[in-house]
């Protein structure tokens, strides 16, 4: 699953994914949470910057509730301290844009 | 036994590095010891000696991540900050996938590798406290008899007085008696927290 804005970003990270079933979710941790009890995972990635004040608690939540679940980060080119805060949150990994093989790897590896 | 002071391991090839941090470190009043690559560091490292270590990512020869790799592999629990001044994200994401505490890229303000220190002390310090928990909960556990384990064992499933004497072919107040003894060996308060020990313990109740 790939939470983002539906921006450009987002646009991109499904394109990366093309094929692995992707599903689009908005960014809106309630509307989030409240599906996210309904359906089974098998990652999730988060496309929009750890900045954005959504992101953040999202990853912070997700992790509180799904202690196992690989949770990806997309963070901004070159951006080490984002990834690296990421990573604090409890981000399995984090990839840099533009989104490359890496992400469709580290997805396919979750979906087995 | 003496507690012995928290110290922050500075392991960097760059002297003027190394000697920068252990100024500033010092400045704040805390312990520094610096070396100058990692089997240096590995040759002269104490698991019991609490602190944090603050590591280049590049160095000749052994690597901060080959270091830390390596420290894991002793299971050494030291709280590792990253810096390197070629920092990517495939390394951070590498570095913190391996455990480490922190990743900071050079240069970096004195005050924001302060802060990391501070808290990767109080980490250091909190890890030790649990493991120190958990080996007296072990100590406790060790102390009792076999009849008080098997005890145990029931109590934490649950099981009230009455099945477990049927369970051991013992009369109700024999349990009654071991019961006591097992609480009052392990110094647990409840059941509650007689489970919670067990769990500590990796020796889960299974009914």
């Amino acid at each position: 699953m790939v939470i983002g804005r539906g921006s450009d970003r987002t646009r991109c990270v499904l394109q990366v994914l093309e094929g692995l079933g992707p599903i689009w979710w908005p960014n809106e941790p309630s509307r989030v949470f409240d599906r996210i009890a309904r359906v089974h995972l098998a990652c999730v990635v988060l496309a929009d910057d750890l900045t954005d004040e959504p992101v953040g608690e999202l990853l912070t939540r997700l992790r509180e509730l799904h202690p196992v679940l690989p949770i990806f980060v997309v963070t901004d080119a070159n951006d080490v301290a984002d990834a690296v805060q990421a990573m604090r949150l409890g981000a399995t990994a984090a990839v840099e844009l533009p989104p490359s093989a890496g992400l469709r790897e580290y997805v396919i590896q979750a979906l087995q | 036994m003496k507690e012995r002071l928290p110290t922050v391991f500075v392991v960097d090839d760059d002297e003027g590095v190394r000697s920068s941090l252990r100024l500033l470190l010092k400045s704040v009043g805390i312990a520094a010891q610096t070396a100058a690559s990692a089997p240096d560091f590995l040759a002269s490292y104490e698991a019991d000696q609490p602190g944090c270590l603050v590591l280049d990512v590049r160095m000749p020869g052994m690597s901060g991540l080959e270091l830390q790799e390596q420290l894991n592999v002793r299971g050494a629990m030291i709280p590792v900050i990253f810096i390197t001044g070629h920092g990517d994200i495939p390394m951070a994401v590498e570095a913190m996938q391996q455990g480490a505490f922190d990743f900071l890229q050079k240069p970096f303000r004195d005050q924001d590798l302060l802060d990391r220190v501070q808290k990767a002390l109080e980490k250091d310090a909190a890890n030790r406290e649990q493991l120190k928990q958990r080996d007296d909960i072990r100590k406790r556990y060790e102390s009792l008899t076999p009849r008080e384990r098997e005890v145990l064992e029931l109590v934490t499933q649950g099981k009230p007085n009455k099945v477990m004497a049927g369970d051991l072919g013992v009369s109700q107040r024999t349990v009654e008696i071991h019961r006591a003894r097992v609480m009052e060996k392990m110094a647990a308060g409840s059941l509650a927290q007689l489970v919670r020990m067990m769990m500590d313990l990796d020796l889960q109740p299974h009914a």
